[in-house]
């Protein structure tokens, strides 16, 4: 009896939260989904598709390399800062790290831009320095970008890897270096397989949040080939073409997605592991 | 109880107070929606709008900005569909600023109504932009705010002497590779410009992209075309906007690009550019496009609307802000504007590009249906 009239009550508790989910999020996923079959005429086609791997493959595949370029650089950097801190107390390093935390996407894009061009800030620093003249700029190249993002993208990753890292238990840590394990040892044979779970959540918030960024790419990246966010935002301006742009959009949720199952799995069987 | 009495007493003092700090009784809420940069709500919040109430001290203006491109002027469209649907005898916008595109679908579906009989500043204009927006008759329809232009800017320290045409500058790009520089077509509308002006170059039907009729078969020689522009980009650079190219004009690294001329001269003024920086259009001709005024179909407040755009569009205005103030052309003779002048105004304005050279090289934007084709042809046949 008294189960019956709780969930209920459960349910009512939660259905703001539910109904913001719905209108918010649920919502426009579906409508993108079913928009990205209608042409502008309001007939269902597959046109959409067709035009988004005639016009965008390059961009999609481009997008997705970026991308894991990035997390893997972001990672192996946010690693290395991580295991560092978490032997050493560095207040400077501490702070620092955390510092494109608190700048905007669009100041970094327009900082980078002038930063990385051909007669920019770092060349003219390096040119007073050394005397070379002449160098080329990487803003408005993928090396650029992939400089910039692994820039903004690095102190969230780093946060959640170093806060596993400080939260594992000492006592193995102290273990393994009672035994004469090396730092390094530690950090790869320790530290890195038992913060497991917290590295992917890392790792899955810098990918989405690198393949979603508009502003960045704009304005740091190369003319071509381009993130598929351009192409979405190029779409909708120029052509008030929603159709393909909402296809971009399902594609771009697909490839986030085969991740997102790909986490929600690992934790699963993670969980239950730790139960049984 | 008391607490509310007394609440309700304070209340009413201080709503009092506020309606006797009012020297009139506000009794017109104008509003207006205004696609573009946030340069030009600047424009209408804080100049047009305390001018214009200093005259009418009964009108409120209250702007809202819809941001820049087709897509700004398409959410005003958009809004304007709404109110339409919902079947309301008053609408509540009562002037919209959008781009011809804009301009022209309000006309389509029915969104905008017939004023500029009314208007006495229609008599000023002397280029046809009022008359025809990419290939549409909107004659009767809008009114211009401004005419803006995209250009050549070159470096005279490294150009002394700058090709006067596309086929000159395809000669010279061969002679000075990764000098000039352009922005692609997806990072502001200065590349998408030069484009256009490709096309208009390369085709034998330039005049029908222009003045219609739509029809793909104009379009055959276009892969040649375009195979031609892939080619000039191979001796180009890539910049990664209109600012891009300004910048990277300011600090050398390229000496020749295309910019929207008010941007150019607002850099200028505010020391942004280099000064000794010029600009030429380049023959046949680069577009330019003009904002237009519109009055929505059943606008609350038509009549004050009116004399809104009346005010706007006289020479004095046009003049002072349009000109001096924002660096675009006017949306009027340059005749009956440079009385109000100051002399190096004028001078600097017109500088570089004469009128007459606005006249003959300012082209329009072709129609919708060729201008999504060539930003689609330069997808497929350029960028791939």
């Amino acid at each position: 009896m008294e189960e019956k009239i709780k969930s209920p009550m459960g349910f009512l508790l939660i259905l703001p939260a539910l109904s913001v989910l719905g209108l918010l999020y649920v919502f426009p996923l579906v409508r993108a989904v079913w928009s990205s079959f209608y042409d502008r005429a309001g007939n269902f086609t597959f046109g959409n598709y067709i035009k988004v791997f005639d016009l965008y493959t390059r961009d999609i595949i481009y997008s997705v390399l970026m991308t894991s370029a990035t997390v893997g650089v972001v990672l192996a950097i946010g690693i290395v800062i991580s295991s560092y801190l978490r032997f050493k107390d560095w207040k400077f390093l501490d702070y620092m790290y955390r510092l494109p935390l608190f700048i905007p996407f669009l100041i970094v894009g327009h900082a980078m831009r002038i930063f990385l061009a051909p007669h920019g800030t770092l060349n003219s620093l390096l040119t007073r320095m050394f005397g070379v003249e002449e160098l080329p700029g990487i803003s408005g190249s993928w090396t650029g970008l992939l400089f910039s993002f692994v820039w903004v993208m690095t102190p969230f990753a780093t946060l959640i890897i170093l806060g596993a890292f400080k939260a594992l238990d000492p006592a193995y840590v102290e273990a393994a270096q009672n035994l004469g394990a090396s730092k390094l040892r530690i950090v790869f044979d320790i530290l890195i397989p038992l913060s497991g779970p917290s590295i992917m959540v890392a790792m899955i918030l810098t990918f989405v949040r690198t393949i979603s960024s508009l502003t960045i790419p704009l304005m740091v990246g190369p003319n071509k080939p381009n993130m598929i966010t351009i192409d979405m935002m190029f779409r909708v301006n120029y052509f008030n073409d929603w159709g393909v742009a909402n296809s971009l959009g399902v594609i771009s949720y697909l490839i986030v997605m085969g991740l997102a199952i790909y986490y929600l799995r690992y934790m699963v069987a993670e969980r239950g592991g730790i139960k049984g | 109880m008391k607490r509310w009495v007394v609440v309700a007493l304070v209340m009413t003092f201080l709503v009092s107070l506020a309606i006797a700090q009012e020297d009139f009784p506000i009794k017109v809420k104008l509003r207006m929606m205004v696609a573009g940069d946030q340069n030009m709500v600047d424009f209408f919040q804080y100049e047009i709008a305390p001018e214009f109430e200093k005259i009418y001290p009964n009108v409120r203006v209250e702007v809202v900005g819809t941001g820049p491109g087709p897509a700004g002027s398409r959410q005003i469209i958009q809004q304007l569909e709404i109110e339409r649907d919902s079947g309301k005898d008053k609408w509540d916008i009562d002037i919209a600023i959008v781009h011809e595109i804009g301009a022209v679908w309000a006309l389509q579906e029915g969104l905008i109504r017939q004023y500029t009989d009314f208007l006495s500043a229609k008599r000023l204009a002397v280029r046809n932009t009022d008359e025809i927006a990419l290939g549409v008759n909107v004659d009767g329809y809008v009114m211009p705010m401004f005419h803006s232009q995209t250009a050549i800017a070159y470096n005279p320290r490294y150009v002394k002497d700058p090709p006067k045409s596309y086929a000159e500058l395809v000669e010279w790009v061969k002679k000075h590779p990764g000098k000039f520089g352009y922005n692609g077509i997806k990072h502001g509308a200065s590349g998408i410009s030069f484009v256009n002006g490709w096309v208009y170059w390369q085709s034998k039907h330039t005049d029908k992209f222009l003045n219609g009729p739509y029809d793909k078969k104009y379009e055959e020689d276009w892969p040649q075309i375009f195979a031609e522009l892939k080619e000039f980009n191979k001796y180009v650079t890539m910049t990664s906007g209109n600012a891009g190219t300004l910048d990277m004009l300011n600090r050398g690294e390229i000496w020749m690009g295309p910019v929207w001329v008010d941007m150019f001269y607002t850099w200028m003024r505010e020391g942004r550019m280099d000064p000794s920086i010029r600009i030429f259009i380049p023959a046949p001709g680069m577009p330019g496009q003009p904002m237009h005024y519109v009055i929505p179909l059943k606008a609350k407040n038509p009549d004050y609307a009116l004399k809104l755009i009346e005010f706007v569009s006289s020479p004095k205005i046009q003049a002072k802000y349009i000109v001096e103030r924002f660096n675009w052309y006017p949306a009027i003779g340059d005749d009956y504007v440079a009385p109000f002048l100051k002399k190096e105004v004028l001078e600097s304005l017109y500088k570089d590009v004469k009128q007459k050279d606005l006249l003959e090289y300012g082209k329009p934007f072709p129609l919708t249906g060729y201008y999504e084709d060539i930003l689609e042809a330069y997808e497929k046949w350029v960028e791939k």
